[in-house]
């Protein structure tokens, strides 16, 4: 399992994991400025860090509070 | 269209504070990736996984760069479409039910002004994530399966484009005339209930705005029958039209249901 | 004076019920006017046909020179802004879309937010603001472009005391230069600014007037005398007058010889007399009396 790990080519992994990095960090920043959010803050924050990618995207689409 | 870069401006200033210049492209971009990676890796993530018995060998059909493109604007067709019109369908109803229309409408602005500042605002955010996405899935499938020829994805994309104005005319429409509730509802009835409808009982016509997405690839196949193209691009330019002025005269005439 | 606003036979029907119904009346330039009611009297419905968003059933309102959405600033009850957007951004933003030009538009904004007390507070987003704060800015969005026309509904009710003494020296500040037309059921705040009154009561306009007129329609005019005990009271009292404890009511039919008679009985007899005044209704007492009345 380890070789054929080491067979992925990581120059094609690696633009994937950079988007979901960006994600993440987004949306930990915008958690961090914004006023009020759907649910407690801290439930978003081990929603974004730990559901990463879905996360990240839920948290955009239901998390944010806009009024 | 009085107010008309005034209200740009702030739909602009409110989309990139909001972040959906940045997620939604973003978002695009991983479906894009999604295709390629995923069916070029099959073989690997299966042997991974699970207990292939000895010997096993699937029938993967040669794949083309084409199927690979065609893979995902399936994808932007159903999870794209879905947060796109999720994020935007309560753009004029919501402002409506919480009062922040009300200190514009009572103002001297044209409704076509504030209609069209959204429409501009939403269909720039989904050219820059189409664009993301088209990106990504080209990228890797040209690292991974071939080049696509540039005039193919050119003709594709705008296609595709034309259609993605056609739902945003559709989304807006939806906004201005219903609350979000009903909108989303109304909504996505016509966008995905009209993609099954035409799928399953489509083969009885050849012009409807819901065959662009798939003509875009057939187009680039080179076996595309020109005037049903043209005629469904026309169609899908009228309706966009027609909805976008659905779209102002209901905005004008639900401005009283603006919560003062 | 010249009239800035008429109001002609509006009229709002929500299926069977009028809301408003068939009320006329004028502003005169550069005064102002209470529109009073209690809740659901149908206050803020007109007020929204003032404002163009409500299209009325009947009737017509006609401003002096044309375009009503071109010469209106109007404040909501409850006002709701874009959070996103800092109070100068929103302020600039309302003076630009009522056509102030851009490098105009920024320094009205500026000078208009140092007024209501929010120059500080001008690059602080919208999100981060009190209730009072938002009460500021909604009347610098109202006011940027010095609109003829000022309509506000319920300005100060939300606020606390403090809050309100401050907006209603702001609202006092605009008086000169602005014809201001503002609903309240609180009716200190209406005695404390107003040149013309409007009662309304479901949906009707049951009385209107200046605050002087519509005073001397309904004050009961009387002179009360307080006794020092309730049998002195009563042993004064003469039979058309009430008593109520140590008090004794007396009606001014006209007014000096009821004074100068009532002056000569007191002078006169031996009780014990704590006190004599003559009596004006609060605009509180006089509001209860037009609501039994309409």
């Amino acid at each position: 399992m380890m070789e054929e790990l080491a067979k992925v080519p990581w120059a094609v992994i690696a633009p994937l994991i950079i988007v979901q990095i960006i994600l993440m960090i987004v949306a930990l920043i915008d958690l961090r400025k914004i006023h009020a959010t759907n649910g407690p803050k801290i439930l978003w924050v081990f929603i974004i860090l730990f559901a990463n990618l879905i996360g990240s995207i839920a948290y955009f689409i239901v998390g944010r509070k806009q009024s | 269209m009085r107010g008309f870069n005034i209200l740009l401006q702030k739909e602009f200033k409110e989309a990139w504070r909001s972040w959906k210049f940045l997620w939604i492209p973003l978002v695009f971009a991983l479906l894009g990736m999604s295709d390629p990676l995923t069916n070029y890796y099959m073989m690997d993530i299966l042997n991974a996984v699970g207990n292939v018995p000895e010997g096993f060998e699937m029938l993967v059909p040669e794949l083309m760069p084409v199927d690979l493109l065609q893979a995902s604007i399936g994808q932007f067709q159903t999870i794209g479409l879905l947060v796109m019109m999720a994020t935007f369908v309560g753009i004029i109803s919501k402002e409506r039910a919480n009062g922040m229309a009300t200190l514009f409408y009572v103002r001297p602005i044209s409704f076509g002004a504030y209609f069209m500042s959204k429409f501009i605002v939403m269909s720039t955010v989904s050219f820059v994530s189409i664009f993301a996405g088209f990106a990504a899935s080209v990228y890797y499938t040209s690292i991974l399966y071939g080049t696509l020829d540039l005039g193919a994805l050119l003709v594709s994309f705008c296609t595709y484009y034309v259609w993605l104005l056609f739902v945003i005319a559709v989304t807006l429409m939806m906004s201005a005339s219903f609350k979000t509730v009903i909108a989303t509802t109304c909504g996505f009835t016509v966008i995905f209930l009209g993609q099954i409808v035409d799928m399953i009982v489509g083969m009885f016509w050849t012009i409807s705005p819901w065959k662009l997405p798939s003509y875009g690839i057939l187009l680039a196949r080179g076996t595309m029958e020109m005037l049903d193209y043209w005629w469904s691009v026309i169609i899908t330019v009228v309706l966009t039209l027609i909805f976008i002025n659905i779209g102002i005269m209901m905005m004008k005439r639900n401005a009283s249901s603006t919560k003062i | 004076m010249t009239t800035l606003l008429q109001v002609t036979g509006l009229t709002k029907q929500f299926a069977e019920h009028k809301v408003v119904d068939d009320v006329h009346f004028i502003l005169e330039d550069k005064t102002s006017t209470a529109l009073i009611g209690p809740n659901g009297a149908g206050k803020t419905t007109t007020l929204s046909m003032l404002t163009g968003l409500l299209k009325p059933t009947a009737g017509s309102v006609r401003i002096l020179d044309g375009d009503l959405r071109a010469n209106i600033g109007f404040l909501p009850q409850y006002p709701q802004f874009h959070p996103w957007l800092s109070a100068l951004e929103f302020t600039e933003m309302a003076a630009r879309l009522n056509g102030v030009i851009a490098k105009k538009a920024k320094v009205e904004a500026r000078k208009t937010l140092e007024f209501v007390g929010l120059g500080d507070a001008q690059h602080k987003k919208i999100a981060t603001f009190s209730g009072g704060m938002k009460q500021r800015l909604g009347i610098s969005q109202a006011i940027v472009h010095k609109p003829k026309l000022l309509l506000l509904d319920e300005p100060v009710s939300a606020l606390d005391p403090v809050g309100r003494r401050e907006v209603l020296d702001l609202l006092k500040g605009l008086q000169q230069d602005t014809t201001i037309l503002y609903s309240t059921h609180i009716l200190n705040d209406a005695e404390e600014m107003t040149d013309q009154l409007l009662f309304l009561q479901n949906g009707k306009l049951v009385e209107q007037g200046t605050l002087r007129e519509v005073r001397q329609r309904f004050d009961e005019q009387k002179f009360v005398v307080e006794f020092g005990s309730e049998e002195e009271a009563k042993l004064f009292a003469s039979p058309s007058d009430r008593v109520v404890g140590c008090y004794v009511y007396i009606e001014i039919l006209n007014e000096e010889p009821t004074m100068k008679k009532l002056l000569h009985r007191l002078s006169v007899c031996t009780y014990t007399i704590r006190k004599v005044e003559r009596q004006t209704a609060s605009l509180e007492e006089i509001f209860m009396k037009v609501a039994k009345k309409a």
